[in-house]
């Protein structure tokens, strides 16, 4: 018996909610377990100008998360510019290695931290040489999973799920207004800088696939697994046809075409991969070769042009690191990160069709989903778990079915999309509807025993 | 202890819905996302059914007849977004169709179609039971546990528990009624859906009366099975048809 089509539909959509949500479902486990032993305030780079006080006033909460909430967004695109002149002038590998030193750092400070909590909140007997051990081995192959070849694409997932639960997990630490006005603020500049004419993404995407060239961000790619096979593919293109319409023309399904021969070939590489580490091994020095020479061309081209920037990142660094030993490191961490989430990549094969970045991409290697979308959901469901369950569920379907139109748009415009704006928008209406009318109706009826 | 207890309240209200959401719905992610845009639907409608009664809240807790009224409404309310939500799955279905059709491959089969049906119900029902059961779990994680003064034999969150388990029940296989009774036009299917959603509302207007659930949950009970042995035999009659529809065309 031939097996009907709803076996295969959707399962593209499915590969990348499967790790939001495991995502979002850890960080409010994370938060809800360890909100009793809550830290004094934190200070990041989202909340620079003001502290929030539960005393002050809402005039004064308001005008401080606003000032808050405009100076890290202007942090995050003010970063983003510098990442793409870096690019523009051919610092590829400069980024590269800076996007593994800072997931080196915030796997082992934030993560040490956030594992520090958890032993000492479950009181779990470990001793600190065992635990350090760990923690190391745990970073270290965090780093290298992140842009080594030859590392199976599931641990490459998995660690950027977990950098985006430590990261959520300390944001989640900002005090309430401020959050909520942070993630308003970042979903309207992601819409900006992804479909703006001279947005920082926008840029950014568009100079990658002009240049047919890889670009090193931290980005979740929804591949499928060696195990799903040709198949996956398939059901990737059927579900990009179905949302298409009536009107799918000869040329193409010819494309349709194209585009499963070329994964077919991807998945097979894949195979190699898992099956013969050597040949990869030589291959992966011969591509770390070639970027080496083009690099270097670049900066000889243009060495003083290029140094500003770097400089100038490093001042900002070095300033900050100032304030205090563990806050800043705590702060430093963040902000790189933050501004990793505005990126993406496509960093397959140079082939560069469409553009991934912040967000979503699905052209011929399956959606990739930038980092600091896992971040910022996260952030969101953990904020609401701070108030009530049923504030979690609500802000939780609510940012699912924001992520699902997002990717609905993305099979009808073909081109790169934030991802932010939707699901952020829904999560915020949706926390506030439940929180201020949905409560007390439920807990009013249910207390009196009462459901339908 | 009280985690132990809570993660059991949990898993008698969602337990049943659990297995069979891993054994039949995550086998296929279309299901998933059935389920998914279902239970968003349900939010949804409770979202707006609590706008429109907030102004009347908090109800006096000892007249039951506004409780009627709110009961009545919301029955009706969601009876309408049920037929809605046919209305948008039939459109979806012939998109499918004809998307089958395209790439050549079968067009969905009968028990597709009850599978899908079946996400739909179980969204609805999981919805209910998260939002009405599983989002006042939070205090029984916590040191002590909460009884009502009208049932004060049983933890109030066993009791929720327990009558969430009957409605996800009821909603998980009265919408596998529907969609089957709107899809042959069959009145007596059609109508007894809303009939069953309604008096199991009813049902819990029982418990208003001092030690009233002892009645209430039972009667509750009984319609809920009634409820899954008219769906079985149903499901049953129509695999049979298409059966012996395929051997005699073959």
């Amino acid at each position: 018996m031939e097996s009907s089509i709803l076996d295969s539909l959707g399962v593209e959509i499915i590969g990348v909610m499967a790790p939001v949500s495991i995502c979002m479902f850890l960080v409010v486990l994370l938060t809800y377990s360890l909100s009793v032993t809550s830290d004094p305030q934190i200070r990041t780079a989202a909340n620079l100008i003001y502290i929030e006080n539960p005393s002050d006033s809402a005039t004064v909460k308001l005008e401080g998360s606003l000032a808050n909430a405009i100076v890290f967004v202007v942090l995050v695109a003010a970063v983003t510019f510098i990442l793409v002149l870096l690019f523009y002038y051919n610092f590829t590998n400069f980024l590269k290695h800076y996007m593994r030193f800072s997931a080196f750092f915030v796997s082992g400070t934030m993560g040490g931290a956030i594992f520090l909590s958890i032993i000492q909140h479950f009181s779990i007997p470990v001793d600190s040489i065992t635990c350090f051990i760990l923690l190391f081995n745990f970073t270290i192959l965090g780093t290298l999973s992140v842009f080594a070849g030859g590392i199976p694409i599931v641990l490459r997932q998995c660690y950027m799920v977990v950098m985006g639960i430590v990261v959520a997990a300390w944001f989640t630490k900002l005090p309430e207004w401020t959050t909520w006005f942070v993630l308003v603020a970042l979903a309207l500049y992601d819409l900006v800088a992804v479909l703006a004419p001279g947005g920082p993404l926008k840029l950014l995407v568009e100079l990658a696939s002009s240049r047919d060239e890889e670009l090193p961000a931290m980005v979740y790619e929804a591949r499928p697994t060696v195990s799903s096979g040709n198949q996956g593919r398939n059901r990737g293109s059927s579900l990009r046809a179905l949302v298409g319409g009536g009107g799918v023309s000869d040329s193409g399904s010819v494309e349709l075409q194209a585009v499963r021969n070329h994964d077919g070939n991807q998945l097979g590489r894949e195979n190699t991969h898992n099956l013969d580490y050597n040949a990869v091994a030589v291959r992966d020095i011969d591509n770390v070769d070639g970027n080496g020479n083009g690099n270097r061309g670049g900066v000889e081209r243009s060495p003083l042009v290029g140094s500003p920037g770097a400089s100038e990142h490093s001042t900002r660094v070095g300033t900050r690191g100032n304030i205090d030993d563990r806050e800043s490191a705590i702060d430093e961490e963040m902000s790189p990160l933050v501004e990793l989430m505005g990126w993406g990549d496509n960093r397959e094969e140079a082939r560069g069709l469409e553009e991934s970045d912040n967000v979503v991409d699905s052209s011929n290697r399956g959606i990739k989903l930038g980092l600091g979308d896992f971040i910022f959901y996260s952030v969101l469901v953990g904020r609401a778990a701070m108030y009530d369950l049923m504030t979690v569920y609500a802000c939780y379907l609510a940012i699912i079915s924001g992520l699902g139109c997002t990717l609905i748009l993305l099979s009808v415009y073909n081109r790169a999309l934030p991802a932010l704006p939707i699901s952020i928008m829904l999560g915020v209406v949706f926390y506030f509807l439940t929180r201020l009318l949905m409560e007390p109706f439920v807990v009013g009826v249910t207390t009196n025993l009462m459901m339908f | 202890m009280t985690v132990a207890a809570g993660i059991g309240y949990a898993l008698v209200a969602l337990g049943p819905s659990l297995s069979l959401f891993v054994s039949v719905i995550s086998r296929k992610p279309f299901l998933i996302l059935t389920v998914l845009s279902s239970t968003l639907l349900w939010l949804v409608s409770l979202i707006i059914l609590s706008g429109l009664w907030r102004p009347f809240l908090p109800l006096k807790a000892n007249v039951w007849w506004p409780y009627a009224l709110l009961v009545i409404t919301s029955v009706c309310f969601q009876e309408g977004l049920r037929f809605l939500f046919w209305k948008v799955y039939k459109r979806l279905e012939d998109v499918l169709d004809s998307f089958a059709d395209r790439i050549s491959r079968p067009r969905l089969f009968l028990t597709d179609k009850l599978q899908i049906a079946l996400a739909g119900g179980l969204g609805h029902g999981v919805a209910h039971a998260v939002f009405f059961c599983l989002s006042l779990l939070t205090p029984a994680f916590g040191p002590a546990t909460f009884y009502v003064e009208r049932c004060s034999k049983v933890p109030f969150f066993l009791i929720s528990a327990i009558i969430a388990l009957a409605f996800v029940t009821i909603h998980t296989f009265s919408m596998v009624i529907a969609f089957e009774g709107y899809a042959k036009g069959n009145k007596v299917d059609q109508v007894i859906v809303p009939v069953i959603h309604l008096a199991a509302g009813m049902l819990t207007l029982v418990n208003f009366a001092s030690e009233g659930c002892v009645i209430g949950i039972p009667l509750l009970y009984l319609v809920a099975s009634l409820t899954l042995v008219h769906c079985g035999k149903m499901v049953w009659q129509r695999l049979l048809e298409s059966r012996n529809q395929s051997s005699a065309s073959r």
